[in-house]
């Protein structure tokens, strides 16, 4: 019981920052965003690449969010491109395939940066054991969740304060009327690279820290990351609600750890890993359908 | 000297040129608009009113001719830096505010138009002063509200906040695309007298297009009407007074000797 309570929140926790992620393309930004299953691993990628070359994870940790950074701005430059000049905002065409291209592209430069397939870190010192080290404490599965939570938190705020800002309403409203932040001087496309960029940072952070703590980077990790995010997001929303912004990043973290927390509840009942896949896109589905379920059952 | 606070030369605009759909929207438009005058434009579906409206916000680029904001040729800008001096309120009362954002973050927005965005906190308690400030002469109790999401406002109280967010940075040019179109009549009646305070108080240079010609011989002083991409009537505010909506129709005859049946359809 307690197993499946630990590996619930500590996987709850460490991918809580690709879900908010998420959350920032797909609601913020209004951006179906793909990036996600191949910046992932990007940050994995680097961060494994790095510490297995010596050097300190804390810079690990950093180069692979920065490489998340650089991913989310190259989906937006091709998304400029790809729109080529047309500003019809719920055209999501271009949205898809900008997000599709550099997905694909990460696929090879991830093999590069690790210069193979996997990367194990075995008998090296990752941010979790400097930390306990710093810390002079046993890093247990608690010890582990509390440092993430701490982490999770930090994050939450600061992406809080962000999109409060001055530039973070003009990003918000760049998801939610382009057409009128259009006419209010904004640049539209350099908030939604800023938006882009910043999100599959996330979701590096993410990918950089699943690596550190499992134990190996591996180009596959990357697969079923947006529907994982999107699992996330979701269940957030409908179990904590979104009634402001602020609120709803916690609700976000809230359905990240749900979500994880049924996965190793599925596990223990004897359901093989690799079946989740499927079993993740069928909750999205029915997740989604869910209102509209309700809508028609209370009309009838 | 009262510079002419808008200048459009020789615009012309044809959309999908070379193609079988090729469309000439704007033809030869040549108008100067003084500091402060408040310009009403009619004209029937496909006159080429709105298309004006757009060129000269930039919303697409010109085919030929330019556009002169204070003397100074923009038509090489970007929409949205055109946009930190011009304000724009649109037909559709959803197209000018941000839905599931707050009312005072949509008019902080509004509030920093004019210059680049940065890092310092977007509502504050100085422009939140502001705001009430703003608000509270339109007696819709929205300064009570500061904190509701705009998409919980009914289309008057939003047509409403997209005009003081169109106007409160002081734009210097402000286009007003069918903005009463879309009310019930009695909404549109008060969001037209709000526009004619609000202009006036803030001496802005205004376009007005709009399809009820009875709106357009009361406001402004000054009515253009356009056919077919060109501007085939200019008046100025003496000729206007003298105009009954049956005299403007008959002038339309004149000029475009073409049947006005369906815009008088239009007029109630």
């Amino acid at each position: 019981m307690e197993a499946i309570l630990t590996s619930g929140l500590e996987q709850g926790l460490l991918y809580c920052f690709m879900v908010l992620g998420v959350f920032i393309t797909f609601r913020v930004l209004d951006f179906p965003d793909l990036t996600v299953d191949g910046s992932l691993p990007l940050g994995a990628a680097v961060t494994a690449a790095l510490i297995a070359g010596g050097h300190s994870p804390l810079l690990a940790t950093g180069a692979g969010v920065v490489a998340g950074l650089g991913a989310g701005v190259v989906t937006g430059l091709l998304h400029i491109v790809l729109k080529s000049g047309e500003s019809d905002a719920t055209n999501y065409g271009p949205k898809l395939l900008a997000g599709i291209l550099t997905m694909t592209a990460l696929y090879t430069v991830n093999l590069r940066v690790m210069g193979r397939s996997n990367t194990p870190l075995l008998n090296v010192e990752t941010l979790f054991e400097k930390l306990a080290a710093a810390l002079s404490i046993a890093m247990t599965n608690w010890e582990t969740i509390a440092a993430l939570a701490v982490l999770a938190v930090l994050v939450k705020y600061a992406l809080d304060w962000f999109l409060h800002t001055e530039f973070g309403l003009c990003l918000q409203a760049t998801g939610d009327n382009e057409q009128m932040i259009r006419a209010l001087g904004t640049n539209t496309d350099f908030t939604r690279v800023i938006g882009l960029s910043l999100a599959n940072g996330l979701v590096a952070l993410s990918g950089s820290l699943v690596a550190q703590q499992q134990g190996f980077a591996d180009v596959g990790m990357g697969i079923g990351t947006i529907v994982a995010g999107l699992a996330g997001v979701i269940m957030g929303e409908v179990l904590f609600g979104m009634r402001s912004i602020s609120w709803v990043l916690f609700s976000v973290i809230g359905g990240s750890i749900v979500y994880r927390l049924l996965i190793a509840v599925s596990l223990r009942l004897g359901i093989a890993p690799t079946d989740l896949k499927l079993l993740t896109a069928a909750l999205v589905v029915i997740a989604l359908a869910v209102p509209t379920v309700r809508r028609k059952v209370v009309r009838a | 000297m009262s510079a002419a606070a808008l200048e459009l030369k020789g615009l012309r605009k044809v959309f999908f040129p070379g193609t079988a759909n090729q469309v000439v929207a704007l033809e030869r438009i040549d108008l100067t608009v003084p500091q402060g005058q408040f310009v009403s434009i009619i004209g029937s579906n496909g006159s080429g009113k709105s298309t004006l409206l757009n060129a000269t916000a930039g919303t697409f680029p010109l085919s030929a001719g330019s556009v002169e904001l204070d003397g100074r040729d923009v038509s090489k800008l970007a929409e949205h830096v055109r946009s930190r001096c011009i304000g724009r309120v649109f037909q559709d009362p959803r197209a000018g505010t941000a839905p599931s954002m707050t009312i005072e973050e949509n008019l902080a927005i509004a509030l920093m138009r004019s210059r680049r965005s940065g890092l310092r906190r977007g509502v504050t308690k100085q422009r939140r002063a502001l705001m009430c400030e703003q608000l509270g002469p339109l007696r819709m109790g929205l300064e009570e509200r500061l904190g509701a999401e705009v998409n919980k406002l009914s289309g008057g109280q939003r047509q409403a906040l997209s005009l003081i967010m169109a106007t409160v940075a002081e734009p210097r040019l402000l286009l007003l695309d069918e903005h009463t179109a879309a009310l019930d009549p009695k909404v549109a009646a008060t969001i037209m007298e709000l526009t004619g305070v609000i202009v006036a108080e803030k001496r802005l240079t205004t376009l007005m297009v709009t399809h009820n010609m009875e709106l357009a011989l009361r406001w402004g002083d000054r009515l253009i009407m356009m056919h077919g991409g060109r501007i085939v009537l200019d008046l100025d505010a003496t000729q206007k007074k003298t105009l009954g909506v049956n005299d403007l129709i008959a002038k339309f005859h004149e000029v475009a000797g073409e049947a006005f049946a369906v815009d008088r359809l239009l007029l109630d």
